[in-house]
């Protein structure tokens, strides 16, 4: 995944919800220097019984925002939506 | 590297040293039975020791056969020994949090380590110190998360007392009954795969579909080997403070966990569960265990509290309705008295006048 165009990422999500395994998975497929990159990284987790749905918001460096349906969206989807929009960037950024 | 006999496995050293004796000793044609055949080689080199020369030919205790070389990866990380691990564990340890660890770097872990055990060591132990300081013993570890997965099915669903004993044939050819019931039995298996494919439903008790949720991605555990809230309370202030219950520790008390490297660690771990007791617990869940005051003690004078209290509103509430009854008719009693009086002045005056 390219994450070096993201500057923010919101994420809400009960652990308990076996649906959510996509957006704790995203989470993992962070680097590890992405809060030191400056990527602003929030997470809200929901209680055991909550039935509010989870979000994930993404922040992109030019300014576009994304918000994704992680409940039914996979691990696999997610990453493709980021990425389509990440190699946008990243070619503008060649071009430079 | 065990000695190894060149002859293939499957049919073993009895039918080469059958050969050869064939050719030796034409005479053993003869007695040979048919039956020997079909026992393993082993048994035939055990079972024709009584009656030929070929005693001398026993394998050795450390004979491995060359379609099952020993393996070369190291036991800490092979994964029946893993799985092992993981089942005592689960049996063993009744205070575990889950976490999840988003690319940790080594320095990072080892930061938290440190700054966990340094939170541990200090804790206060409260009026009943534990016979053993356990402190030592908390450990946050990384886990296979897939193999952990397989272990809880094996401790909720496998339960070794209802395994049949099977007939095993020993080397000596005497028939025993032995009970293959551990966890990596084939009965262990069967009752994993047989509620894993929904021929058995899950057992009402079992925390499983609770708990495999949250076993996704990487998983870390911390695991304290005793229901201590104290303990529980001081890892929490460590590894996900939360400030009005839990607050971080101060600069001044734990200046080292305020390295830049040790917080950006614990900024990637997050806490998102708890199995306390055999129950499963969320966030907010595992907080209150932690802020139970005085730990278990404290809970059961709380509740022996409570259940005195109760016992007293109780008797009271009983005495209250006979009192109350008895006040009633007394003060009736005097009422009627007081009003017969009077009558009874009003007859005595009556009686004189006539």
């Amino acid at each position: 995944m390219i994450s070096r165009f993201i500057t923010e990422v919101r994420m809400k999500f009960n652990p308990f919800n076996a649906r959510t395994r996509s957006a704790r998975l995203f989470l993992s497929n962070l680097p590890p220097t992405a809060r030191a990159d400056g990527m602003m990284i929030q997470t809200q987790l929901l209680p055991k019984a909550s039935t509010e749905a989870s979000s994930l918001y993404i922040k992109f460096k030019d300014g576009k925002e994304m918000n994704l349906d992680v409940e039914s969206m996979g691990i696999k989807s997610i990453v493709e939506e980021v990425d389509r929009h990440s190699r946008q960037l990243q070619k503008a950024a060649d071009l430079e | 590297m065990p000695l190894r006999l060149r002859c293939p496995a499957t049919r073993g050293l009895g039918c080469s040293s059958q050969r050869q004796h064939m050719a030796a000793l034409p005479l053993l044609r003869t007695t040979y039975s048919p039956i020997s055949q079909i026992i393993p080689s082993r048994s035939y080199a055990a079972v024709a020791s009584s009656s030929s020369p070929v005693s001398n030919l026993r394998l050795p205790a450390n004979y491995v056969p060359p379609t099952k070389p020993p393996t070369a990866r190291s036991p800490d990380v092979r994964k029946s020994q893993l799985l092992r691990s993981y089942t005592s564990l689960l049996r063993s340890t009744p205070l575990m949090l889950i976490f999840q660890h988003s690319n940790l770097t080594a320095v990072e872990w080892a930061a938290i380590r440190r700054e966990l055990r340094f939170a541990l060591a200090s804790v206060d132990p409260g009026p009943n110190p534990p016979p053993v300081d356990f402190a030592s013993q908390i450990q946050l570890q990384v886990i296979r998360t897939r193999i952990f997965d397989v272990a809880l099915k094996i401790v909720e669903f496998h339960d070794p007392k209802s395994v049949e004993p099977t007939t095993a044939v020993t080397a000596s050819g005497k028939q025993v009954k032995v009970t293959y019931n551990h966890d990596l039995s084939e009965s262990a298996y069967e009752a994993v795969q047989k509620v894993s494919k929904g021929t058995v439903p899950v057992p009402s008790e079992s925390q499983y579909p609770e708990l495999a949720p949250l076993l996704v991605g990487p998983v870390a555990l911390l695991t304290i080997p005793a229901v201590s809230p104290a303990h529980l309370a001081a890892a929490l202030k460590v590894l996900s403070p939360s400030p009005p219950a839990f607050p971080a520790p101060t600069r001044k008390k734990q200046p080292s966990y305020y390295d830049p490297i040790a917080q950006a660690g614990l900024q990637k771990l997050l806490l998102i569960g708890g199995r306390i007791e055999g129950k499963v617990f969320d966030l907010e869940g595992v907080k209150w265990v932690g802020g139970i005051e005085a730990g278990l003690d404290g809970l059961r004078a709380q509740l022996v509290y409570m259940l005195q209290s109760a016992g007293l509103g109780l008797t009271s509430a009983l005495e209250g309705a006979g009192k109350s009854l008895w006040l009633t008719m007394e003060s009736r009693r005097a009422d009627m008295e007081e009003a017969s009086k009077p009558a009874a002045a009003a007859a005595e005056g009556e009686e004189k006048k006539e």
